[in-house]
């Protein structure tokens, strides 16, 4: 009986209702919204990492990382390579040679950091050829071609076929230079990366570097993102002089990111539903205000306080619950249509996303890890928002209500 | 047998103590019987509610006790008191106060849920009562839908629900027509009169007072008559 007085009391004001109702509703749509579109920013970042920066676990000399001496190439690279590549769980693997150096042109110069790639390979695991914009990218015959970001070109004023040369040092500690000429221009999720990074062949560097067939880095691609620290340990035990890092150890920022989005996004939610709290305490003072000779009778009549405050319980809950499945489905069904066409924030401009390296492509993801948490979120508010107007409630001296 | 249902010793209900005492209730004495049929009558500002509000415990006397049934209710807290209303008071309202969300039916039945009766039991009571007032066809009826004579029938089921010691009535007739009236005191008569329920009504209205077997008169706060009331005077039985 108190269910069905507190559900038709909830419609006695119909148009107050609704309006809290809907509150609640889009309320919880936007909280979950957000979160959704977190979830696709956090993943696409995620993804822009493994597969366009870091892939999933990278090897190294030791130390080479500490000053990209070109002296610390992998000792054995090619078998640790082919170990590498022999590992049931490793989807692919590329070769680099790295150098720090200085790109020049008749109009300026600028430090980059010059990645000799087997393009080949390279192409599998950062897939370096499909982010190509302009020009065709490297061809098999010369050995002389760069590939450099659109940031880079910008900064640079270049276009395919444009020449450049590349300075920096060898193995002995000399200076070496290199003409190449751009063969593309590039352009990834991140900006930043790629006014950093120019891609020439291995053999090319290895050759100005003075490394033979050497290289400095190994990429691995992984057939799954779940076994990355399987994979490292093992890789660490069998190689144990070389330095194995995981894409969270490369790229900490993104790790970070990915541990505390969710909680950021959550404390959206809150405040959401916070400000909602103030409209739904409103709403039932209101109620209170208009049924105190009401409420005063079932006090008289011999409702208990807890019987009371049940009863406005309910309604709150009543009230907060209606929309909430509203606000929830609203929220899935875009979730789930845009999860499967993409959601593009180039309005937002690309270059501005990009520098922050997100893609402007973004597919939201519906956070289901998170239901049970919204809903005690839900029912929080509920409870929190019914607890001053049924102090008020519990007030009442029948006397005095019935007088009203 | 004690057929001793109220027992009021110098009670006293004091308006303002602090600044100017106004005495709402000075000093009364009360002594009521199972299946009596009383009016509290008197001028407005005479205290008749101020103690049908006492002797029903929505209010506490500022000295003096109540005994209902052998509790003294003076002395039970907020929450027995509450307790002790819903199973030994009936009340009806001046203005009806019906619950407006819930059906005739469900209005008299709300007692006896918050009294915890089985659902048997509750129907058959539900029934029974509804026929005592003659409005089973309106059982399903919002208060909306009813009359104020109606609703102020259903109100009487709902204090008789419970089952009560005694059904307080605050102006039971103030509000309803000259036919709606009788037909209500018919109704309450009927029950005193066949099943000995005790009545205890606040009223102005003459056709009330001389339907009453016992008639208190309040002045100022105090009993200054507790006669025997004027015999009846003829009447026709009007059914709405």
């Amino acid at each position: 009986m108190l269910f069905a007085i507190a559900f038709r009391n909830t419609w006695r004001n119909r148009a107050r209702s609704i309006i809290i109702m809907m509150s609640v509703a889009i309320g919880l749509f936007s909280g979950i919204a957000v979160m959704a579109l977190y979830n696709g920013l956090l993943r696409s970042r995620v993804r822009t990492v493994i597969e366009a920066e870091t892939g999933h676990i990278q090897l190294h000399a030791a130390n080479f990382k500490k000053d990209y001496d070109p002296a610390l190439f992998l000792h054995n690279g090619i078998n640790v390579l082919q170990q590498v590549r022999s590992l049931p769980d490793v989807k692919t693997a590329a070769p680099r040679s790295i150098t720090h150096g200085m790109l020049s042109t008749p109009t300026g110069s600028s430090g980059v950091q010059v990645n000799g790639v087997d393009p080949e390979t390279e192409y599998r695991v950062s897939k370096l050829n499909r982010k190509i914009i302009e020009g065709q990218g490297f061809s098999a015959a010369k050995t002389n071609e760069i590939v450099v970001g659109k940031k880079l070109a910008g900064k640079m004023k270049l276009k395919p076929g444009a020449k450049v040369v590349l300075t920096f040092t060898d193995t002995t500690g000399n200076i070496v230079a290199g003409a190449f000429r751009v063969a593309a221009i590039y352009q990834s999720n991140n900006a930043p990366l790629d006014e950093k990074n120019v891609y020439v062949t291995m053999n090319g560097l290895n050759y100005l570097l003075g490394i033979g067939n050497q290289f400095h880095e190994i990429t691995l691609l992984l057939q799954k993102d779940d076994n990355v620290k399987q994979i490292q340990n093992t890789l660490q035990q069998k190689l144990p002089g070389y330095q194995v890092e995981s894409w969270k150890e490369i790229s900490p920022e993104t790790e970070l990111m990915v541990n505390t989005i969710d909680e950021y996004s959550f404390i959206i939610l809150v405040i959401i539903m916070l400000a909602l709290a103030f409209g739904i305490v409103n709403t039932m003072f209101m109620a209170i205000l208009e049924r105190t000779r009401e409420i005063g009778m079932m006090i008289a009549l011999g409702m208990n306080r807890v019987r009371l405050f049940t009863l406005i319980l309910l309604e709150t809950l009543i009230l907060t619950l209606a929309g909430a499945p509203i606000g929830l489905l609203i929220a899935w069904a875009l979730t789930a249509y845009y999860n499967k066409t993409g959601l593009n924030l180039s309005i937002l401009g690309k270059d501005m996303l990009s520098s922050f390296g997100y893609s402007t492509i973004v597919y939201p993801e519906f956070p289901w890890h998170r239901l049970a948490a919204v809903f005690i979120l839900v029912m929080g508010t509920a409870l929190l928002s019914c607890l001053l107007p049924a102090a008020k409630a519990l007030r009442l001296q029948p006397v005095a209500a019935l007088q009203r | 047998m004690n057929n001793t249902v109220i027992d009021a010793h110098n009670i006293s209900r004091v308006y303002n103590p602090e600044t100017i005492p106004v005495y709402a209730i000075n000093n009364v004495h009360l002594h009521l019987e199972k299946g009596e049929f009383t009016a509290l009558v008197g001028p407005s500002g005479s205290g008749k509610t101020t103690l049908l509000n006492l002797i029903g415990g929505l209010d506490k006397p500022d000295s003096g006790h109540i005994i209902i049934g052998g509790t003294d209710i003076t002395s039970l807290r907020a929450n027995e008191l509450i307790n002790f209303r819903l199973h030994n008071i009936g009340f009806v309202f001046q203005s009806f106060n019906l619950i407006p969300v819930l059906t005739a039916r469900e209005n008299v039945e709300f007692i006896m849920l918050l009294q915890k009766v089985k659902r048997k039991e509750r129907d058959k009571r539900v029934i029974q009562l509804f026929k005592q007032i003659g409005l089973e066809d309106k059982m399903n009826n919002r208060p909306v839908q009813l009359s104020g004579g109606q609703q102020q029938r259903v109100a009487v089921a709902r204090a008789l629900a419970s089952k009560p010691q005694f059904v307080l009535a605050d102006e039971p007739t103030a509000n309803l027509d000259s036919a709606a009236a009788f037909n209500l005191l018919d109704i309450m008569a009927k029950l005193n009169k066949e099943e000995n329920t005790t009545f205890i009504f606040s009223t102005h209205d003459q056709r009330v007072i001389e339907r009453a077997k016992r008639v208190i008169t309040l002045v100022d706060g105090k009993i200054t008559a507790d006669t025997a009331a004027v015999p009846l005077t003829n009447h026709k039985l009007i059914v709405t």
